[in-house]
């Protein structure tokens, strides 16, 4: 209790992210850059979590924490949730998207073809061992078809809704700033469909897909058909103060539907997030077809699955149990060590027999 | 009309980092939970620049409630000094520019993890308690939006429950910190993990209490001059932790809450768990001029 104990705990904060940074070394544009440039699939997968599209935000946030994905989250999102909304941009359609990838398990050809586009899926899982003792390992380049696919396509649950296999949502016309805002306002329950949707599209990777894949296991009562996957570029067209409409850019996201037997029709799963990340959007589809009347308190409940996939959240609170809790401790040593000793008593004297 | 006659110039960060949308959602619902004692009012709770479970939610109410002269006392576990305690103080000066203190007597507002000060609080300070859970019932019903129709019933019965389970089971209660009370008569309410030594400091108190969970994205209150009242049994009565007889081995301070510490020939030894009386306790050994305030427990007992 030493009257500089309060500066002895301030240098130790400091000594300690120093120690943490020292292995790291220095910054540099270049370092950001690069990683921008080397690492596209986990600047996708942060830029989604954050549920803010800026790779260069995004490199630097990992740069900056060495790799440490809750901790780069976290740092984006501090930054993004201080950040004034200039505008809402118009809603995109499904048919909107520029497409890159579209596949679907369901049928074997779809209106508009399926496009493999960019994946890993068909790869063999195969060190390039020879890097390591010295040697570039480039890709082949790409031979382009003979026509290009075409840019951009309907979706499959609306070839099935006219078809009277599923009934399609009802499109919410809601926009602008009219449009919930998790971000914005608590997250109460029954969920509103926005904020469904906003939570699964900045849901941590590894937590939706612990639950999607419960569900898939069979903790969810639907199991699904991969209706359509699509990996695209979203045009994002937002309205000058002087009216006029124009592009702010493109944005990559992927969506996902989903898709299961439910009586006579198709129930849906839907999600949608920033970036490409394929596991992220079934899984959160997967979740979200098995969250209409699912139990409550079960890893389909709406409830269940969107508090526990919240990964600043989730991350904060497991590692704030490093945090000292002796006073909490102390308090149930307490109440353990009186009822031993009454227990004690209580052997020592026992009550007579009635 | 241009971006820029619609937009203030960038800043790097707002004052008090929150922007002014996340502070006036915050005092709104600030007035809220005063309006309603005890109840649990929902809110946005934005990140901040400290991971979540580590004080965000009093984090939040204290960058809002701050100006350039509020005096800012942070105490974790009791103490200024503690790693956590001395990173919040240090990021809410630095956002705010307000002054640091660490005298209970001085402070205007006081965020805390798991502690009240001995030290009675005045009618011009703000205690602002973090909260892991704010959810009393979560022990009995885990859903949030269940629990939420409980509160809003009064169905408290499985507290009850609970609590008599307990005596039957141990022979007593056996909750520790954090214990379930009822505030103005009407919502029961977690004070937050503070060891029920400090429970009876919230019942009537001057002060007015913000208790903010910003994970769970919860804020309740308890205004100055509410009934706080521990759950309990009328022929069972209220037992805070047996520490009114301890003396803390480096200051001499007695009959205060004290922290444990395991000797090595297996004894305990006991230190004033609020590090800042302590200090005071020592200078004045010192001879130094130390104002000491009123404390809530006299001699190891709670004043009446």
């Amino acid at each position: 209790m030493a009257y500089v104990a309060t500066r002895g705990g301030e240098r130790a904060i400091e000594q300690s992210q120093r120690l943490y940074r020292a292995e790291m070394g220095a910054i540099t544009p270049e370092r950001v850059a690069e990683t921008r440039r080397a690492l596209p699939y986990l600047i996708d997968r942060l830029m989604g979590e954050a549920s803010l599209y800026d790779e260069d935000l995004a490199a630097l946030a990992l740069a900056q924490t060495g790799g440490e994905l809750y901790e780069a989250v976290l740092l984006l999102r501090a930054w993004r949730t201080t950040q004034p909304r200039l505008q809402v941009a118009d809603p995109v359609t499904q048919d909107s998207l520029l497409t890159h990838r579209r596949i679907s398990a369901a049928f074997k050809d779809i209106p508009g073809g399926q496009i493999l586009g960019p994946t890993l899926d068909y790869s063999h899982r195969i060190l390039e061992t020879a890097v390591l003792s010295g040697e570039t390992h480039s890709p082949d380049p790409v031979t382009p078809a003979d026509t290009p696919a075409p840019a951009q396509h309907p979706s499959v649950a609306a070839w099935q809704a006219d078809n009277d296999l599923l009934t399609a949502p009802e499109p919410d016309r809601t926009t602008g700033n009219d449009i919930p805002d998790v971000t914005r306002e608590p997250l109460l329950f029954p969920a509103k469909r926005a904020h469904t949707l906003q939570s699964l599209a900045r849901a941590e990777t590894g937590g939706v897909l612990a639950l999607g894949y419960a569900a898939q296991r069979g903790y969810g009562q639907a199991h699904p058909t991969v209706n359509e996957l699509r990996l695209g570029e979203a045009e994002i067209q937002v309205r000058h103060p002087r009216g006029t409409m124009f592009s702010a850019g493109r944005v990559k996201i992927s969506t996902a539907e989903v898709v299961s037997k439910q009586g006579a029709e198709l129930g849906l799963g839907f999600s949608a997030t920033l970036g490409w990340n394929e596991v992220k959007v079934i899984a959160a589809a997967t979740l979200d077809l098995n969250a209409d009347g699912a139990e409550k308190g079960s890893p389909t409940e709406e409830e269940f699955f969107l508090y526990h996939t919240e990964g600043v959240e989730s991350s904060g609170f497991c590692n704030h149990f490093k945090l000292p809790h002796y006073v909490t401790f102390q308090s149930s040593l307490d109440a353990m060590r009186d009822a031993k000793a009454k227990k004690a008593q209580q052997t020592r004297t026992p009550e007579p027999a009635e | 009309m241009s971006l820029k006659s619609l937009t203030r110039d960038w800043e790097p960060m707002s004052y008090g980092f929150l922007d002014a949308s996340a502070k006036r959602e915050i005092r709104r619902k600030m007035l809220k939970a005063i309006a309603v004692p005890g109840c649990q009012m929902p809110y946005a709770s934005r990140e901040v620049p400290m991971a979540r479970g580590w004080g965000t939610g009093g984090l939040q109410i204290s960058c809002t409630l701050l100006n350039p002269k509020t005096k800012v006392k942070v105490i974790d576990q009791g103490a200024d000094d503690s790693v956590n305690a001395a990173s919040i103080r240090r990021f809410l000066a630095r956002v705010s520019g307000a002054p640091t203190t660490l005298d209970t007597l001085e402070a205007d507002l006081i965020q805390s993890r798991h502690r009240i000060p001995e030290e009675k609080l005045r009618d011009n300070q703000v205690l602002v308690l973090q909260v892991p859970n704010p959810e009393p019932l979560r022990p009995v019903q885990p859903n949030m939006s269940i629990a939420r129709q409980m509160h809003a019933d009064a169905d408290y019965g499985r507290m009850w429950l609970q609590l008599y389970e307990q005596i039957l089971r141990a022979g007593r209660v056996m909750q520790g910190a954090s214990y379930p009370s009822l505030v103005n008569g009407r919502f029961v309410m977690t004070p937050s993990p503070i060891p029920r030594w400090d429970v009876p400091k919230l019942h009537m108190a001057k002060h007015l209490t913000i208790l903010s969970a910003g994970r769970e994205k919860r804020l309740h209150a308890v205004p100055p001059f509410t009934r706080v009242e521990p759950l309990v049994f009328d022929d069972v009565p209220y037992r805070v932790e047996e520490h009114g007889a301890l003396t803390c081995t480096r200051s001499g301070a007695r009959g205060f809450f004290m922290n444990e510490i395991p000797q090595d020939d297996g004894s305990s030894a006991f230190e004033i768990s609020d590090s800042e009386y302590g200090v005071k306790t020592l200078r004045q050994r010192d001879g130094e001029a130390v104002t000491f305030g009123d404390t809530w427990y006299k001699h190891g007992e709670m004043a009446q």
